[in-house]
């Protein structure tokens, strides 16, 4: 039930599938043993998420791997008709590798922050438990990691 | 919304990510204690107990969410498992004869095979079961308020195995029984199914249990049923002696 959100986060944050399976895993392991300090009543999911997180972090920074995402391969078929043109669908594509490239040059509490709200799309509560901060925090930094795209990205 | 947002947002999707693994065989391994190897002697001495876990409210359950990290658990010679229905049973309701053979104290404590732990207040019945487990009853079977098991898991004993299959509804917690590693299940009513040497379940040997406190300390499995309360389970279980 929580395996795909879990792997999710774990790639997202790490950019690396073999890290992100040891973090969801060891992140299972760790909130199974963490369960009595659960709090009932409380959300599950984004108190699950931040053990995998904080795994994925300790990978992240144990690794010392560059920090890379990609996107999938470029489809030829036209999806309905919403399709846009050859031309459009290529300038689209431009733009969101131009994006990925971005959001992968912002340093890591930037990056956390924008994966959490618009690649996990979690609330800003929900990404708040994550990684472990003020919701406050959460806005601010969400506002200054949109500020720095916005000086890369022509969006 | 702005337009960067929205194009975040829409490249949630179109990133690469892989496939989500299998995660439960690993996560499983690494949450289950090893188990002792079987003996040749032990595996046609095997006796297997169930319990099968129905809470019959939903006031105790537990949520959503923790039935779906729990799977599997084992400690000592038992073992838990989450499933989503339980299997039709026909309830026995002649307790004694799920228990065992009705013997008197002095008798359980001549053919126990380890030294049995007693509370300060004598039990009303006792009985032995056929993997050697002992059974102290308090109260009387149809009105039954503690059931104190203790059973063998030194060999040839060790491959006795206490399987438990639980609702998501049933509440299960690790909790330490002074020292001892042990499991609390809670729930209003739970059934228990005896198996025999082969793993089959004993025809008609399903009956009704309620919470159970279960912990291993030296080598002994105990059990602790009635309704109690995970802390006057624990205050029982520490003056067993």
């Amino acid at each position: 039930m929580h395996q795909g959100i879990a792997f999710r986060t774990a790639y997202l944050l790490t950019g690396s599938a073999s890290d992100a399976e040891d973090s969801a895993q060891t992140g299972f392991v760790k909130a199974w043993r963490a369960l009595p300090r659960f709090r009932p009543g409380s959300p599950f999911r984004p108190w699950l998420l931040r053990i995998v997180a904080n795994e994925a972090h300790n990978r992240r920074r144990s690794a010392g791997r560059a920090y890379a995402l990609e996107l999938r391969a470029a489809t030829t078929e036209p999806s309905g008709n919403a399709a846009p043109s050859p031309e459009g669908a290529a300038l689209a594509r431009e733009q969101q590798e131009s994006l990925v490239a971005a959001v992968q040059r912002l340093d890591e509490h930037d990056r956390d922050v924008l994966t959490c709200r618009y690649l996990l799309e979690l609330s800003e509560e929900e990404t708040a438990t994550v990684l472990a901060v003020r919701r406050g925090t959460v806005k601010s930094r969400t506002a200054r990691a949109l500020a720095r795209l916005r000086m890369e990205v022509e969006l | 919304m702005s337009e960067l947002e929205r194009a975040l947002g829409g490249l949630a999707w179109e990133l690469d990510v892989p496939e989500t693994p299998d995660l439960a065989p690993r996560v499983l391994a690494l949450l289950e204690p090893r188990t002792p190897r079987r003996s040749a002697r032990g595996r046609w001495i095997v006796a297997l107990a169930v319990v099968v876990l129905a809470a019959l409210a939903a006031t105790l359950a537990i949520p959503d969410a923790r039935a779906a990290l729990f799977r599997l658990l084992s400690i000592g010679g038992e073992r838990i498992e989450l499933v989503d229905e339980l299997p039709e049973l026909q309830l026995r309701a002649d307790l004694e004869l799920a228990l065992g053979e009705r013997v008197t104290l002095d008798e359980a404590r001549r053919r126990s095979t380890f030294t049995l732990r007693e509370l300060e207040e004598p039990p009303d019945r006792v009985y032995v079961g056929g993997q050697g487990t002992v059974w102290f009853l308090y109260g009387t079977p149809e009105a039954t308020r503690l059931l104190v098991a203790q059973s063998s898991l030194a060999p040839p004993f060790q491959e006795i195995l206490l399987k438990k299959l639980v609702t998501p509804k049933t509440r299960v917690e690790r909790v330490d029984v002074h020292g001892s590693p042990g499991i609390f299940l809670s729930g209003k009513t739970h059934f228990v199914l005896v198996l025999d040497r082969d793993g089959e379940i004993v025809e008609d040997s399903a009956r009704l249990a309620r919470d159970v406190l279960i912990w291993e300390d030296g080598g002994v499995g105990y059990r602790l049923e009635g309704e109690l309360g995970l802390a006057e389970a624990l205050r029982l279980a520490a003056s067993l002696r």
